[in-house]
């Protein structure tokens, strides 16, 4: 594991404020994520499994694979790839005894080396059944309850209610460009993205970038878009009503000011894809990264993730990651999954090799590896127009169950619009265009 | 430490568990949820569903596009119900639940 602080000398930087990590200092600079700031100290192992209490780091720095869940500021079950950094913020891990980097607990992963029960608990012997029987309730749950405030709890956040003409979900390549192209036709636009920085797959892709990130986001400001950052839309709720007597269906966004009660004339999901994981064994070590989060530390925070990385994939991204790991140094190794097969990972709370399966090979070999990039299909975040009526498809192409929509981005649903990855990952420049096209729509259905 | 290939890593659900699972018999995404756990963890299934479904079609044969998702359910990002509790409804709303 390194010890030394990995930024890279670009892009420039914020200016540096000091975590509190478990009593202890550590560096980081504003506009760093807390899971980066971690990373880069070289702090690695930010949970324990809820089972088996095995090791974990982040798998997509993205919010959403649950990896990452820290008490923070006192308050338990807060994802650190989505909590900006502040001088002095305290920040431990949890679900683990004494600690996270040594966590007693993790002999479940021994005791249950062939699986849990979760229905019975039981394991074999019984014997060994009986102790587990007690230790099972000291296992279970996720976090501890928050600090007492002294002066107690502060006063709840307002509710606002707000009507817009239209509401974007998603501040991606197909979300902004939807968003800007409403907003020059004139149009009232709300755009609201749970990320600190707009931007969505750009900030994950070696050739876009926080360049065109940034783009993208001024343009969409520029043409009169509202957009609210760290605002995420978290459940259409069809039965309520904003207001006595108004039509019901809202949708409810968590925003840093509390809940957004919002409704719109149309609605367009670009709400973009999760990254997946493969399987094979000990997937979940930490240092087994989705590509896309590899691709965030190097492209959107300049950190050199590894210096040996394993890059998983066969497809156009894992060539642009893999490049780009190159060009910043590192020694990469690159597997295609398809003709030689990743079977394992090793190593305990860090990766330190794969086990690889040749084509023709009878036996696996080694390479020795700090980090493994897995470039699997992202999957459509469908589960908002979900709730929304929208049909879906498993679409193996697309990564998952993929919106169903026509050319223009219209679903079965009147006035509901998807566009984007959600629609069957596809990338930024194809999301991009097709928000463009779902913009011109929208605004056509106006009149 | 034990060898393990994770599909769900927020419920520590893994391919064995989801290959013993289909092997006995169920073959949809909602049954996999039900008898393992999976997918009932902080991250609501973003990273295992897919697999799930992939395996059951897999297993069972069927068209990928007869597969259907488990129902997705608010919240669909985590948020502190503190949130919530300033949103009073009126006893009416109440009582049509």
């Amino acid at each position: 594991m390194p010890s030394s602080d990995l930024r890279l000398p670009h892009p420039p930087r914020g200016a540096p404020v000091t975590l509190r990590f478990e009593g202890r200092d550590l560096p980081a600079c504003e506009g760093e994520s807390v899971a980066v700031a971690l990373y880069a100290s070289g702090e690695r192992v930010l949970s324990r499994s809820v089972k088996y209490h095995r090791p974990r780091g982040f798998f997509c720095l993205d919010g959403h694979c649950g990896a990452c869940l820290m008490r923070v500021g006192g308050k338990p079950n807060i994802k650190a790839c989505l909590t900006p950094v502040k001088d002095g913020l305290a920040v431990e891990r949890q679900n683990a005894f004494p600690s996270g980097g040594f966590d007693v607990l993790a002999a479940a992963d021994f005791f249950f080396s062939s699986g849990m029960d979760h229905h019975t608990m039981m394991t074999s012997p019984r014997a060994l059944n009986a102790v587990m029987q007690k230790v099972v309730r000291q296992l279970g749950g996720l976090g501890r309850l928050p600090d007492e405030r002294p002066g107690g709890p502060p006063p709840l956040p307002a509710v606002s209610v707000r009507h817009v003409e239209v509401a974007v979900v998603g501040g991606g390549p197909a979300g902004l460009a939807a968003a800007a192209t409403l907003a020059r036709a004139g149009r009232e636009v709300l755009l609201v993205d749970e990320q600190d920085r707009p931007g969505g797959s750009y900030l994950a892709h070696p050739s876009f970038g926080v360049p065109a990130a940034d783009r993208a986001a001024d343009e969409a400001r520029a043409a009169g878009v509202e957009l609210i950052s760290r605002a995420a839309a978290i459940s259409w709720f069809p039965e309520d009503a904003p207001k006595p007597g108004a039509p019901p269906g809202l949708l409810a966004v968590y925003t840093q000011a509390g809940l957004l009660e919002l409704t719109a004339d149309r609605y367009l999901y670009a709400t973009g894809a999760y990254d997946q994981n493969a399987l094979f064994i000990d997937n979940d070590r930490p240092g087994v990264l989705a590509a896309r989060a590899v691709g965030r530390l190097l492209s959107r925070f300049g950190i050199l993730p590894g210096e040996r990385p394993l890059v998983l994939g066969a497809g156009p991204y894992a060539q642009a990651l893999a490049s780009a790991l190159e060009n910043a140094g590192a020694q990469v190794t690159r597997v295609d999954g398809i003709e030689t097969r990743l079977l394992a990972a090793k190593g305990h709370s860090w990766v330190r090799a794969a086990e690889l399966l040749a084509p023709g090979a009878k036996r696996a070999h080694r390479v020795r590896c700090d980090l493994i990039a897995v470039a699997a299909l992202p999957a459509p975040a469908s589960e908002l127009p979900r709730q929304h009526g929208v049909p879906v498809e498993l679409r193996p192409q697309g990564g998952g169950f993929a919106c169903v929509v026509d050319a223009d981005g219209a679903s079965a649903i009147p006035k509901v619009f998807a566009a984007g990855d959600v629609t069957g990952f596809k990338g930024p420049e194809a999301a991009r265009t097709q928000g463009e096209r779902a913009g011109l729509a929208l605004a056509r259905s106006f009149s | 430490m034990s060898s393990k290939a994770i599909v769900c890593r927020c419920e520590d659900v893994t391919l064995d568990d989801v290959e013993h699972t289909i092997a006995i018999g169920y073959r949809s995404v909602e049954e996999v949820k039900r008898y393992t756990g999976l997918g009932t963890g902080p991250c609501q299934g973003k990273e295992c569903m897919v697999h799930a479904a992939l395996l059951c079609a897999r297993a069972s044969g069927a068209p990928p596009e007869t597969i259907a998702p488990f129902t997705s359910r608010p919240p669909v990002a985590a948020a502190p119900l503190r949130i919530f509790a300033a949103a009073e409804k009126d006893d009416d709303d109440q009582a049509q639940r």
